[in-house]
């Protein structure tokens, strides 16, 4: 047998086993002026660390570095001072009280909340993936800190872990960004890894992914951070090394030991945890009933904000809401109007949802591809709610029509069937019922 | 027979009249008997769980068989076991004795349940269940897999006792996400390992692998579980055993259950035309005689070797016997069918609804069917042991059963059924794997590092583990710090690692002349020479033409023709010795063991008008070279011995043996006969000799040829009487292949150049 060495060379020229890492061009040089001078002690740091405040730390598991930043509470961050969350953290509580699944959720103490966001080697929440920097802010009574771990290789990590669960021995939430699914399943895998076990009380989340999705799902392209930040918070961070090129810069800066590699990172990661206290302070805002209309030029988000604001035991603002969108222009030929209808039918509001309706049945009736969805609710309004069977017939009949003229469009006969049977079932119920009363 | 029904009162009424058909009768080339064989019991331990003894009693379980009494004193002595019984010998309760025990002791532990499918693990958690049930016992056992809905995973991590999954799911779901299973790793007692015969080969060895990531995992949560396996009859039980989980293993093998009469009936089809050694084919006998079989009312089981046969062999059956039993009585079974019809065909068996199953050897592991009176096999299994194991689907406990063997037209079978003390004289085969195989290794070890970083000093496997840790390193998949090596990639290794081997990928073959419709499969290996685009592919006697062949997505898209051509691809087969790691002298010949690089490239296609012969036309064919780097075993011929003859007598004589040992050697080797190759060189590059060369058929190889090499002298006495004994004039595909192969002369050819090796040792 050929030696190990000479057989795994053969290996390495014919299996193309791993792609080296790419190549990272930082797209320019990251804004890491620091806010606050940086306590620095002696140590023998590369000055690419030094130079944007990080320095060395050492607890019982052994060293790991630290940066740290401190932001007055007036510090503007798009459209919000990040202070302004001090006043309005507690309108949070419904929120917190979803997601935690708590139908009695204590206040929401802001100075006792975590602001979590981490940059990791790799994706999904196997063991395999590591954090390799943490980062996470609070509220003092004059400011907004926002601290980085990062560790020089892997050994460093417990070091790291240990600090992190200091931090969070007298937080009640972690302020995340789609952190219950991942940052946080993360670090739980690091803890066990490192021989802690979950004990006792799991942090409460306050995650804006969901929150985000609820609102923006159909307005935004995306409801990644980044676009969200800009879209919604009026953020803008010029050039920033994307999330997803962190691995790579981290494996460049393990392979070679250049800190500079890693000051995008720095930056981008600083950037996102500023973000979550604005986002936090967005949804405060409008949990508090404070609503920008103005800021919301399409029916679909401010619909979408309406049932969410209701959802969350916000009705007044809701109300607010659902009565603008009654009196826009565009409310009968946009995706949100008949669901906006079938909220008003469910709160028993007919008034409102019939001049919906009913302006949807016209436009539909000189559309070329109509939906017949207004008809049927006015079928089914005139027959069983207003009992005006003559009007119930016509718009079933009416309904029939366009339903035929749909399925000649599409060709689908057979998915199209099933509701020209119960068209047709209601129309011979409607004229059976007419011909009872003798009419 | 009952006069009025048609029906036999039992087996050995139906065998004693089919003693009287002489037209079947002349077919049969041996019939086996094996004696009725009473229980051996003792009491049930007065060690065991009084909820347990209770719950037995209740199933009318009061002893224990020999093997199961062993089986639990074993356990209850710390070991690990590996349990070696025959089809319903009552295995199970084995291993579910023993786990029962502990966790009706202590509600905290827990124990891990591996299949290798997911149809045996769902039959586990019934039957776990209903014991439960009788104990009135709070035990929890869940099927973990692809199935399970993500709703109830979180409760099976945390709350599950016995968790019952598959080795893929452990490789790609479970162990990289560990610290999800804390609560099972913590207190994990018993690893079972069923159906410990199926990780042989490629897949027994990624298996094995996993296993060493399994068991790294238990100590970093502090637990150290004992295994319990249980295999079928196989030569090297608890060897095979000891590699696969790396133990010292207790054997159990005295196997207590009682069995009936068992007959074993050897059947050759007639021979149709002597000259071309062409014999009736085996589908059609199997098929006569499964429908004898269940005209008589006898509950029989027809296993054919591929799913294409199986569905041929159902559609004749049902036709055949559509007024006696009508055809829901009769139905197929292989893998492709959806699990819930799968147990639809299980449940009618089990109950005698279903009288007669036509199976591939997905039916071979224990999936729970009850015991049938009657088995056909339409070809020889390819092995000693899978022979056994279907043949163990038919016989009850009382009364006899009956399996016959039915031959095809390949060699091997040819073989065996001229020579049944090979068969019946001999253990089963060995299972054989090979862990240290270096792709496959290096594959896992990426996952281990994923899962835990390793640490100078850390086993795993028998190479030495810092140099592979260091080559992983200079790849940049690992980061060295200290004594550690850290995972330090953005992959997730897993999921680009497949723990069934390539030889397991199928090329479907779609018949668009109307619509698409499914018609066939053909392994990957030999897709290039046979569907390569504008081949005729021959279905069930149909002629279709390849129009378009996708070979990323492994699809050929066929349309029926009618043309008086088939085609015949030429595969450029180029072979390198790397490195000579044996060599011995074998009487005049030379053989040596080493590494070879294999390039396979089909080059052209040729069109040969059917009848005449003659070449009508040809075609290029392109499709990506193959490199394989594998291992090798070769044997070369003296210069004396080639100066006999001309080169082409040389060639046709060297193509005849070769044809004859490709077909013996997978019985050596307890492989699919697609794991090994062969290939004739009249003056290889290497020896400068003829030279038959043979290799693994997997990167890295998997210790084949290896073994071949060490049963040289065998494998070669054998050929020689295969070739005598073969009826044939001058060559069939019996033996040294068809006339139109090896040319007239091959027979004697390849017989004089073998002889001449024996003669003068």
């Amino acid at each position: 047998m050929s030696g190990l060495r000479e057989r795994l060379n053969r290996l390495r020229q014919e299996t193309s086993t791993s792609n080296p890492p790419a190549e990272v061009t930082n797209g320019g040089q990251a804004d890491l002026s620091v806010r606050e001078p940086a306590t620095t002690t002696n140590q023998n740091l590369p000055d690419a660390f030094r130079q944007i405040g990080v320095e060395l730390r050492e607890n019982e598991s052994g060293p790991f570095l630290l940066r740290r930043a401190v932001y007055s509470l007036p510090h503007q961050h798009g459209d919000y001072e990040l202070g302004a969350l001090i006043a309005c953290a507690p309108n949070l509580r419904p929120l917190a009280g979803r997601q935690n699944k708590q139908s009695e959720p204590a206040a929401i103490d802001p100075y006792r909340l975590l602001f979590l966001d981490t940059e990791t080697t790799g994706l999904g929440v196997g063991t395999g993936n590591v954090p390799f920097m943490i980062g996470f802010g609070y509220y003092t009574h004059d400011s907004f800190v926002v601290e980085q771990t990062l560790i020089r290789h892997p050994g460093e990590e417990k070091a790291m872990l240990s600090y992190i669960l200091g931090h969070m021995q007298d937080k009640t939430h972690l302020v995340t960004y789609n952190g219950r699914t991942f940052d946080w399943p993360v670090l739980v895998n690091r803890f066990i890894l490192n021989g802690w076990r979950r004990s006792g009380q799991e942090p409460g989340h306050l995650d804006f992914l969901h929150p985000a999705r609820s609102l923006w799902r159909n307005t935004l392209p995306s409801c990644r951070l980044g676009t969200v930040e800009e879209e919604r918070l009026g953020i803008r961070r010029g050039q920033d090394v994307p999330g997803s090129l962190a691995p790579a810069l981290y494996f460049q800066y393990l392979s070679d030991g250049d800190p500079s590699h890693l000051h995008g990172v720095y930056a981008h990661n600083e950037k996102d945890i500023l973000t979550l206290a604005s986002l936090s302070v967005h949804f405060g805002l409008l949990l508090g009933g404070i609503v920008d209309e103005e800021g919301m030029p399409e029916g679909e988000e401010m619909f979408r904000t309406a049932t969410w604001l209701e959802l969350h035991g916000v009705t007044d603002a809701a109300e607010r809401l659902y009565t603008a969108l009654c009196r826009r222009q565009d409310r009968y030929d946009s995706s949100w109007g008949l669901s906006l209808a079938a909220r008003f039918k469910k709160a028993g509001e007919f008034e409102r949802a019939l001049p919906i309706w009913r302006n949807y049945a016209e436009s539909a009736e000189r559309s070329a591809a109509p939906k017949l969805d207004a008809h049927v609710e006015l079928a089914i309004y005139f027959e069983h709610r207003n009992k005006q069977l003559l009007m119930a017939l016509n718009y079933a009949e009416k309904a029939l029509e366009l339903a035929s003229r749909r399925a000649k469009l599409i060709g689908d006969a057979a998915r199209r069937k099933e509701e020209q049977d119960s068209l047709r079932h209601r129309v011979a119920r409607l004229r059976d019922k007419l011909s009872r009363e003798g009419k | 027979m009952n006069p009025y029904t048609q029906k036999a009162e039992s087996v050995e009424e139906w065998l004693s009249l089919l003693r009287a058909l002489p037209e079947l009768m002349e077919n049969v080339t041996y019939w086996h008997t094996q004696p009725a064989k009473p229980a051996r019991t003792v009491p049930l331990p007065d060690s065991v769980h009084p909820q347990l003894v209770q719950a037995l009693e209740r199933k009318g379980i009061t002893h224990l068989y020999t093997h199961q009494a062993a089986s639990f004193q074993a356990v209850a002595e710390g070991s690990h076991v590996v349990t070696v019984t025959p089809t319903a010998s009552g295995k199970t309760l084995c291993y579910n004795l023993p786990v029962i025990q502990k966790l009706l002791a202590d509600d905290s532990a827990r124990a891990l349940y591996l299949f290798p499918t997911k149809a045996l693990a769902q039959d586990q958690v019934a039957e776990l269940q209903e014991l439960a049930d009788l104990m009135e016992a709070d035990i929890k056992t869940h099927t973990y897999d692809g199935d399970t809905p993500p709703t109830v995973r979180q409760a099976i991590r945390n709350a599950g006792h016995i968790v019952v999954t598959n080795p893929d799911m452990l490789h790609s779901a479970i162990l990289p996400h560990h610290t999800k299973w804390v609560k099972l790793f913590e207190n994990i007692r018993y690893i079972i390992i069923d159906e410990l015969h199926a990780y042989r080969g490629v897949f027994g060895s990624h298996v094995a692998n996993v296993i060493r990531r399994l068991k790294r995992i238990c100590r970093f949560y502090g637990s150290e579980p004992q295994f319990l396996c249980a295999s079928a009859t196989i030569r090297n039980p608890r060897e095979h055993a000891e590699r696969l989980i790396g133990e010292r293993v207790t054997l159990v093998d005295d196997n207590g259950a009682p069995t009936g009469e068992k007959h074993m009936v050897f059947y050759n089809p007639p021979v149709v035309n002597k000259q071309l050694g062409i014999r009736r084919s085996s589908v059609l006998e199997s098929q006569k005689l499964a429908a004898l079989l269940l005209k008589s009312g006898i509950q029989t089981i027809v296993f054919a070797r591929s799913r294409v046969r199986v569905e041929i062999l159902l559609t004749y059956l049902q036709e055949t016997v559509k007024h006696e039993l009508g055809t829901k009585t009769i139905r197929g079974y292989r893998g492709g069918y959806l699990p819930k019809l799968r147990r639809e065909i299980e449940r009618g068996l089990r109950s005698g609804e279903i009288r007669g199953v036509v199976s591939t050897n997905a039916l071979e592991l224990g999936i729970d069917i009850g015991q049938l009176q009657a088995c056909v096999l339409n070809g020889y299994p390819g092995t000693i042991a899978s022979t056994w194991q279907q043949s163990g689907r038919a016989g009850r406990r009382q009364g006899s059963s009956v399996t016959f063997l039915v031959a095809s037209s390949n060699p091997l079978d040819q073989y065996l059924i001229q020579n049944p003390d090979y068969f019946l004289g001999r253990p089963p085969e060995e299972a054989r794997i090979h862990p240290d195989n270096l792709l496959i290794l290096l594959d896992h070890l990426k996952c281990a590092a994923y899962e835990l970083p390793f640490e100078e000093g850390d086993k795993f496997g028998e190479e030495k583990l810092t140099d592979l840790l260091e080559f992983l390193t200079d790849e940049k998949v690992l980061h060295k710090v200290g004594s550690r090596w850290y995972w330090m990639e953005q992959a997730f290794p897993a999921h680009n690692i497949s723990l069934r081997s390539a030889a397991q990928e199928n090329f479907v073959i779609i018949d668009q002349t109307e619509g698409h419709r499914v018609i066939g499969e053909v392994d990957r290996f030999s897709a290039p020479t046979l569907i390569h685009e504008e081949a005729i592919y021959l279905h069930e006697g149909v002629q279709y033409q390849v129009e378009k062949l996708d070979y990323p997505e492994k699809k050929a898209y066929v349309r029926e023709v009618n043309v008086d051509y088939f085609t015949d691809a030429n595969l450029a087969v180029e072979l390198k010795v790397l490195h000579v790691d044996l060599e011995s002298m074998s009487g005049p010949l030379e053989r040596q063991y080493g590494e070879v690089t294999v390039m396979a490239k089909p080059t052209i296609f040729k069109k040969i008008r059917l009848r005449t012969h003659e070449n009508i036309g040809s075609g290029p064919i392109h499709l990506p070279e193959e490199i394989l780097h594998t291992s090798g075993y070769w044997f070369s011929f003296s210069e004396e011995e080639s100066a006999k003859r001309s080169a082409n007598d040389m060639q046709m004589a060297l193509l005849g043996l070769a044809n004859v040992l490709i077909h013996l050697a997978p019985l050596h080797l307890m492989c699919d006969p697609l794991d090994i190759r062969v290939v004739p060189q009249v003056k290889a590059l290497h020896t400068k000799r003829p030279t038959i060369f043979f290799y693994d058929r997997y990167p890295g190889g998997i210790g084949l040829s290896q073994r071949l090499y060490e049963k040289h002298d065998e494998l070669l006495e054998e050929a020689q009487r295969l070739i005598r004994g073969c009826g044939c004039l001058s060559g069939c595909p019996a033996c040294v292949g068809p006339i139109e192969e090896v040319g007239l002369l091959g027979k004697d050819l390849a017989l004089s150049l073998l002889e001449g090796t024996r003669a003068n040792p």
